[in-house]
């Protein structure tokens, strides 16, 4: 259940308290201040919600009324604050040594997948480490992250993520338009406040003129689709909300008492009755036919005016969730994820967290996450933290203990559409095949990287397809190798090529021999490219 | 921790493991970081009645076929309409007349009646009919993905689960268990035949060998080392003597006729041959049946097909002696409305699913039983309803798989394999 705290001591001490040691302090609920001291009567000058700008306006009024925390604008947490951070926290509980700092090549393929999905050309590799400027892993991060493929990375990423678990009818979604909605907020530099605003506030209603295949439930209008993902139910807004946005899992209480949680069955069914358009009922667990009315409320116990209509209700919820500073799970939530997919590995599952004592590290995840919203929950930023500090450019390990955590990153599988490219940047476009590889390799977004396998499929797709190596017979890179008369100087162009490094001096040493040992050349070079194509390497992020 | 989600507490209702239990087991293991593989495998333990050679094929019948225009036809009734019935061997027990050779054969094959569904839109019919869950935010595995993972052995050099046609997945399972798809019955799968003779084959595996090894050593050994075993298995695949039993080589024109010329024949035949060299479950389809319209017109060739071709399954089952241990399910998502619509051009039958049938035979199902009994004009039960998870319970029962088991999702959270279903007693012999 949720702790009332009588705690309200000065702002500095609150900070602290809510972000840092994580009391569940509860706000008092806003009220309006056209009539603070009789919310129960019909608010006057409510906003009619008729466009999403209106939307977030009522958002912002709603924002206002909830406490500023001015110390909070001088928390700031930068990317040696947070190796100093977990270096120490690391340290006291193993004596494992940290990973060493990656070389050149390593950082430039590994920031350019985390940025941008893309494997750097074998021109872009050479540039990169022959660059002498002293500052260019950071420069090279701020030039990828204002790509329009940063933005297109992450928009394919949330859109997999919110449409993964969804059994929505086709007719009534519109993926596409939520990933273009999501890259052109991206792109824009819009805060994660403001995207999760319009998602959880848009109240997409049926056309009964039109199909529903033909815009009928306005899918075609983007930040509709997480609530139509949801296929417009409460209960699936109400878990999906907390599952994408808070990183919790809440689900299990829909039927009853979360069994290693504190959410109550009661609490879901108040979170479901903020997505209701009309009256919400409980149905009671030991007999069906009992049904008990659920006024709506937030989980940490907010309740709306009653006054409010449904979609001003939306509103609320997403004020609550994303405004109230005693919800630091929404900061968090996001910081996490962005975090997992870069290191591999996350302080909790992205999506599943029970109680909080679950969370490793857990002072330096607040910590940022605070950043992370007192930086106005600026996207680049956190990337920029994230991925100039030393946690993040550590060489790979696939670590033993779990007190090992961050002392190295976590090799992880690039995403089905990723290796798609991955691919197609050698061989030109696959046409058809493309969609039956993306889900040969398909697997789910928000399932930690360490519980990820491959399949048979996914072998033999990659070894015996002709379609594949017959482009990769003719493609351009073979014929760039064909004319490289030096083995040694080929299989150099061979290994920048397709696994975006330099041989080492065995590995060079080792395909020397191979070349020499068949009479045939251009087929020793198809044979050479079939390995590297087929290496656990190709399709991991190292 | 790196997997966090097997540090949570689950439900103990049955005394199992529950993912903390695991941890202390494996002594705070890390090892069991390694993801979900180690549940799984301790979910492998259990099978020690893996090698019985127990099987399923599921014929699922894609758009719900008409209950009045198969098994339990209403004859000389408005509702029933101007279909026929054939006497079956069970006594009192009709087929509708588009059904003459299962009707001869239902010594072997016996009817349920009265299936009680809850969903009536194709997706998740077809979900609930081959999960016995109902489509939700959990992601349930197709009951083939459970038997697999069952009575599969996992060292085997071809696929445990195999589906001609497109499925549900293996849901919360992993990849593992998913079913592997065949486009077109009688091809061998997708990419198993090499595209460079065996010793460039060789050499290439070899090379890649090699390389793998150094990417572990660099770090990344649980990648590398899980990739190994996979294309050692892919490797194992391409040249097992059992890939055969995907096409039809050797098949007598005698053999070919009798399945059918259809795709459909084709598909009971590579069913019977998979079954036969061991595969423990595999799904065949015959769509077709969602029948709102031209409902007269469509039926004698499409049920026609499916008589022909099941028919033949199963006497070849029985003569081969597998019969006794190979499970047969043939059923669609649901049923068809009792009262005939009044579509254009000619009439057929919407969807319904408060009652409708389907046939099982072999794997330990008694034949000639009917279970339960519709109203004359078929818009009610009038005896014994089945719930989909009883159904399901006798589907695990037939196999010896525990249906009280619990499978644990990656959210840590225990799934019984089937819910609340109790078998049906008077189907097993």
């Amino acid at each position: 259940m949720i702790r009332l705290s009588a705690v309200r001591g000065p702002v500095a001490f609150r900070v602290l308290f809510c972000l840092l040691l994580l009391a569940g302090t509860i706000v008092t609920p806003w009220t309006f201040a056209a009539a603070p001291k009789r919310p129960a009567k019909p608010q006057p000058n409510l906003p009619d919600l008729k466009t999403p700008e209106d939307k977030m306006k009522f958002l912002e009024m709603i924002r206002a009324s909830f406490p500023v925390l001015r110390a909070g604008r001088n928390v700031s947490f930068d990317s040696e604050d947070l190796d100093r951070d977990l270096e120490r926290q690391i340290a006291k509980g193993t004596s494992t040594p940290f990973a060493e700092i990656i070389d050149d090549e390593t950082f430039i393929r590994r920031a350019s997948i985390d940025a941008t999905g893309e494997v750097p050309s074998a021109k872009q590799v050479r540039a990169f480490v022959a660059d002498k400027n002293p500052k260019k892993r950071a420069a090279l991060v701020d030039e990828l992250l204002a790509s329009d493929a940063f933005a297109r990375k992450w928009a394919r990423y949330w859109r997999n993520v919110i449409f993964y678990e969804s059994n929505a009818n086709r007719n009534m979604i519109n993926p596409q338009a939520l990933e273009d909605f999501f890259f052109e907020e991206f792109k824009a530099g819009t805060s994660w406040d403001r995207i999760v605003g319009e998602l959880m506030s848009s109240s997409p209603a049926r056309d009964r003129n039109k199909k529903p295949e033909d815009n009928g439930w306005n899918q075609d209008y983007g930040p509709n689709n997480f609530i139509l993902a949801c296929e417009n139910k409460p209960e699936l807004i109400a878990s999906n909300t907390a599952r994408l946005f808070m990183g919790i899992s809440i689900g299990c209480a829909e039927c009853h008492d979360h069994p290693f949680d504190s959410w109550k069955r009661e609490q879901f069914h108040e979170l479901a009755a903020f997505y209701s358009s009309g009256k919400y009922y409980m149905t009671d667990q030991n007999d069906p036919s009992q049904k008990t009315e659920m006024t709506p409320k937030f989980l940490l116990g907010e309740t709306p005016p009653a006054k409010l209509k449904p979609d001003q209700r939306r509103v609320a919820g997403a004020a609550y969730l994303i405004y109230n500073p005693d919800n630091y799970w929404f900061a968090r939530a996001y910081v996490n994820r962005i975090w997992s997919e870069l290191v591999g590995d996350g302080f909790y599952s992205v999506d599943s967290l029970g109680p909080d004592k679950e969370v490793q590290h857990v002072l330096t995840i607040n910590r940022l996450a605070a950043a992370f919203r007192y930086s106005g929950f600026d996207i680049r930023g956190l990337f920029r933290v994230l991925m100039n500090s030393r946690t993040y450019q550590r060489g790979i390990a696939t670590l033993s203990h779990p007190e090992d955590l961050f002392t190295a990153v976590r090799p992880s599988r690039l995403r089905p559409y990723e290796v798609a490219d991955n691919v197609e940047r050698l061989t030109g476009s696959l046409g058809g095949l493309r969609k039956s590889m993306e889900s040969t390799f398909d697997a789910n977004p928000s399932i930690p990287q360490s519980d990820l396998e491959g399949s048979i499929q996914q072998a033999l797709l990659l070894m015996n397809n002709p379609t594949i190596s017959g482009k990769l017979a003719n493609s351009s890179l073979k014929k760039d190798l064909v004319n490289i008369k030096d083995d040694k100087a080929m299989i150099s162009e061979a290994f920048l090529g397709i696994l975006a490094r330099t041989p080492t001096p065995q590995e060079s040493v080792r395909y020397e021999y191979f070349m020499k040992d068949v009479t045939n050349r251009n087929e020793a070079i198809d044979d050479l490219m079939w390995v590297l194509v087929n290496s656990a390497e190709f399709c991991t992020k190292r | 921790m790196i997997n966090n989600n097997l540090l949570h507490v689950t439900l103990n209702r049955q005394g199992l493991l529950t993912r903390r239990n695991l941890l202390q087991l494996t002594g705070g293991g890390f090892a069991g970081m390694m993801g979900a593989g180690i549940l799984r495998t301790l979910g492998l333990n259990a099978a020690e009645m893996k090698k019985q050679g127990r099987s399923c094929i599921m014929v699922f019948l894609r758009g719900a076929p008409s209950q009045m225009e198969t098994w339990d036809p209403k004859p000389g009734t408005e509702n029933g309409g101007p279909t026929q019935g054939i006497q079956t061997k069970i006594a009192g027990v009709q087929f509708a007349e588009f059904w003459p050779k299962l009707a001869a054969l239902t010594n072997h094959i016996s009817v349920i009646r009265t299936i009680a569904g809850k969903e009536a839109a194709h997706e998740r019919g077809e979900f609930h009919l081959r999960t016995g869950h109902r489509m939700g935010p959990t992601k349930f595995p197709h009951f083939g993905s459970v038997v697999a993972q069952r009575l599969g052995d996992p060292e085997s050099d071809i696929p445990n689960f195999v589906s001609i046609g497109n499925t549900i997945s293996s849901g919360f399972l992993g990849v593992k268990l998913a079913p592997f798809v065949i486009g077109t019955p009688g091809d061998l799968p997708a990419n198993v035949k090499s595209t460079v003779d065996a010793r460039r084959f060789d050499r290439r595996l070899a090379a890649l060998g090699q390389q793998d090894n150094e990417f572990a050593s660099l770090g990344a050994s649980y990648i590398a080392q899980e990739h190994q075993d996979l294309y050692h298995r892919a490797a194992k695949m391409m040249t097992s003597s059992r890939l055969k039993a995907f096409s039809l080589a050797g098949e007598s024109d005698a053999t070919l006729q009798s399945y059918g010329n259809s795709a459909f024949g084709k598909s009971c035949l590579v069913a019977r041959r998979l079954v036969e060299t061991g595969v423990p479950f595999v799904e065949i389809q015959r769509g077709g049946w969602d029948m709102h319209q031209d409902l007269w017109k469509n039926m004698p060739r499409t049920a026609g097909e499916v008589d022909g071709a099941v028919s033949t399954l199963v006497t070849d089952l029985q003569e081969r002696g597998l019969l006794e241990k190979t499970l047969v399910l043939v059923l669609g998502e649901f049923g068809r409305t009792p009262k005939i619509n009044q579509r254009t051009p000619t009439v057929g039958r919407d969807h319904w699913a408060r009652n409708f049938n389907m046939l099982m035979a072999g794997g330990g199902i008694k034949g000639g039983v009917c279970v339960g009994k519709t109203s004359a004009d078929g818009q009610e039960i009038e005896d014994r309803a089945v719930a989909v998870d009883d159904l399901f319970a006798t589907m695990c029962e037939c196999l010896h798989i525990d249906g009280s088991d619990e499978m644990i999702t990656p959210e840590g959270r225990p799934i019984r394999i089937v819910d609340e279903g109790l078998a049906i007693r008077e189907l097993l012999s």
